[in-house]
């Protein structure tokens, strides 16, 4: 058989399996673009109701209680230039985004990563899937996302979990491996039961390990928001998709800084949260 | 601080320095109810044909280099025989490689043997299903690590209670027993502190109230000391025995430091390759080493507080041949247990040609200049034998 005939039939069974998906598959889809833009509204519901200086006020002094007064101040001052620029309503659009992308990404990924964490053998599955989710292109699979979720929010934010996943799932993982060979010996030794052995051993030692994995999930959310802005994410990704497709460099340029302010509030806060040895008071 | 009492090689408040001949536990097993933990013939081989390998050793009585060559597997510890008494500090001194952690390890199955039975407290180990195993760790046999093991995000006190609240003790209980506990080992004043506030000999102190905080029959030693600078080292061993003795635990006492073992331990064994080449009191392997392997290790140890007089005394018939212008009965007398230190005292304050060492009364010896310099050298010589 000639190799393009083989591509050719690939091809053709790849398009077939997306109609049939599309076909007989469509309750499947109509319920997790439910379940999607459920969370997506919610969140965002919260963030309109409140007034933009509430929000921008709410977040500083976390930012204060977390990290520092003069980093407090300055995430107000930052969120305060959004409204200025007249993106408050995309940004929020965008949190909502982030936080209800990371938020099911971590219901998922989490419990992932603890098993894979204990029983290392499901790395051969895991893994490849991992792999394949972090190097396949986004368009490839935000396009056809349109053809099964609709243009709009769900999608944006199945495209945003493929992204956020993974990240999770490894230092989730990787938390769970590296207990201390001595503590592991001192909860056998003490007649811990398997569960006492997770929650008062493996989890504390685990728990900035996988800090760093939620850290590094909302990262990677913020950056497919502006990617997934193509399928109608709305919010400031799809400000920029508008801004750039009409050569508004100047209002594309807005909508990034909103997004560089937003990504760095909610990185700070989230590192702020990994329990600290150095200062357990 | 604890208060420790001039203990130097009096025997133990329960006098179980002195027994006879301890290298004759070795391999004789024994019911009586005064043994707390019994091990025979174990073995741990590791490695993925271990069960292959250990059927070979058995069978052909193969050797640690051949079961290496032959199925690429490691002889940890070979035919591990011995048991430990009840309120006894048992102290098994080996090399790093030597086996010593791998054979504690097996005495609360952290380590399943290859072959061979645990018994504690007449049971035994590989008879206990999963509970009746956590049971055990948790109440009767507690463990102090090198490595210390505190958890760094919890205070002194809350890693002291740990065993306690692994076995869901309420908290106002489980505090009041790790503070006592605590305060035992001298750190009455730092229960709210953090680990890393703390010096490496503290820590170690919280790692030993963390076991004693559960009151378990069993200690088990794994190199508590050995991380520590030299001087609290030795506080430290000190402190452990008394308190031990004081609270009437028994302990297994891993350490590579024959010094320590003999400072600690009421018998030792000692460990080579994973076998156990000798087992005895202190003064036992230090006057009778089994082999070339112990006499190296013992031949820089200080006599002077070991050994005791009625392992330098001359038999008193020789004596009297030797000396017949001297009565022996007229000399300055002193007890079987004296050591050599004081031995050397009582020679300096009385021009008499000996020492008489007398025994519920009765005349069992004379030491005399020679012999004490002869003991003190540490040469076995037919000279200090029975005529």
């Amino acid at each position: 058989m000639d190799t393009s005939t083989v591509a050719e039939l690939f091809d053709f069974w790849v398009d077939e399996g997306q109609y049939w998906l599309a076909d007989n598959a469509a309750f499947l889809f109509e319920w997790l673009r439910f379940v999607f833009e459920g969370f997506y509204g919610g969140a965002l519901a919260v963030l309109e109701f409140s007034p933009w200086f509430a929000v921008a006020t709410i977040f500083g002094l976390l930012a204060w209680r977390i990290v520092s007064l003069s980093f407090g101040a300055l995430t107000t001052a930052a969120l305060a230039a959004c409204w200025a620029m007249g993106l408050w309503a995309e940004t929020m659009s965008t949190l909502a985004l982030v936080a209800s992308a990371t938020g099911i990404a971590l219901v998922l990924a989490l419990p992932i990563g603890v098993l894979t964490g204990f029983f290392p053998k499901l790395d051969h599955v895991v893994e490849p899937i991992l792999d394949l989710m972090q190097t396949l292109p986004p368009y490839i699979y935000l396009i056809p996302a349109i053809a099964l979720l609709g243009f709009g929010p769900g999608t944006a934010l199945a495209a945003t979990l493929v992204v956020a996943m993974p990240p999770a799932i490894r230092l989730t993982s990787l938390g769970i491996r590296t207990t201390p060979i001595q503590f592991v010996e001192l909860g056998k030794s003490t007649g811990m039961t398997p569960a006492q052995m997770f929650f008062k051993i493996r989890l504390p030692f685990a728990m900035p390990s996988i800090m760093a994995g939620i850290n590094q999930s909302l990262m990677m959310a913020f950056g497919m928001v502006v990617i997934a802005g193509i399928v109608g994410s709305g919010g400031l990704g799809e400000t920029i998709y508008e801004a750039t497709r009409t050569l508004d460099i100047g209002k594309s340029i807005d909508a990034a800084i909103a997004i560089v302010i937003l990504t760095i509030v909610i990185d700070r806060l989230t590192q702020g949260l990994v329990p600290s040895r150095k200062d357990p008071r | 601080m604890i208060t420790v009492g001039a203990r130097k090689a009096e025997p133990g408040p329960n006098g179980s320095r002195h027994e006879p001949a301890g290298g004759a536990m070795l391999g004789s097993p024994s019911n009586s109810d005064d043994v707390l933990v019994d091990c025979r013939s174990l073995w741990k081989i590791f490695g993925s044909r271990a069960s292959a390998a250990m059927k070979a050793v058995q069978e052909r009585g193969l050797g640690k280099t051949e079961v290496l060559k032959e199925f690429g597997c490691v002889v940890g510890v070979a035919n591990a025989t011995f048991s430990v008494r009840r309120g006894e500090i048992f102290c098994i001194m080996g090399l790093s490689g030597s086996g010593k952690s791998t054979l504690l390890r097996m005495l609360n199955r952290l380590v399943e043997p290859t072959s061979g039975e645990v018994f504690v407290k007449g049971r035994a180990l590989s008879s206990l299903d999963a509970a009746a195993l956590r049971e055990l760790r948790a109440r009767h046999v507690a463990m102090v690590f090198q490595s210390v093991a505190l958890l760094p995000h919890r205070t002194v006190l809350e890693n002291a209670a740990f065993g306690l609240e692994v076995r869901g003790v309420a908290k106002a209980e489980r505090h009041r027993a790790a503070e006592e506990a605590l305060r035992k080992v001298g750190l009455g004043d730092w229960l709210q502190r953090y680990p890393r506030e703390l010096s490496g000999g503290m820590q170690q102190r919280v790692g030993l109230a963390r076991a004693l905080a559960v009151d378990p029959e069993i200690i088990l030693m794994d190199e508590p000391f050995s991380a520590l600078d030299p001087l609290i080292r030795r506080q430290l061993q000190d402190e452990f025995r008394q308190l031990t003795k004081d609270l009437g635990k028994s302990a297994v006492f891993i350490t590579h430091d024959l010094d320590e073992a003999i400072r600690i331990g009421d018998r030792i064994a000692i460990m080579k390759d994973g076998a156990i080449i000798q087992i005895g009191t202190p003064e036992e392997i230090v006057l009778a080493p089994a082999d070339d392997y112990v006499a190296k290790f013992v031949a820089g140890i200080s006599r002077l507080h070991l050994v005791k007089a009625h392992s330098v005394m001359v038999p008193v018939e020789r004596f009297r041949a030797e000396r017949p212008d001297v009565d022996p009965r007229r000399l300055v007398t002193t007890t079987p247990d004296a050591d050599i230190d004081r031995l050397i005292d009582l020679i300096l304050a009385d021009p008499a040609p000996g020492i008489a060492v007398v025994e519920a009364g009765r005349l069992v010896g004379v030491v005399t200049v020679r012999s004490l310099l002869l003991g003190l050298k540490g040469s076995p010589t037919p000279e200090l034998a029975p005529v």
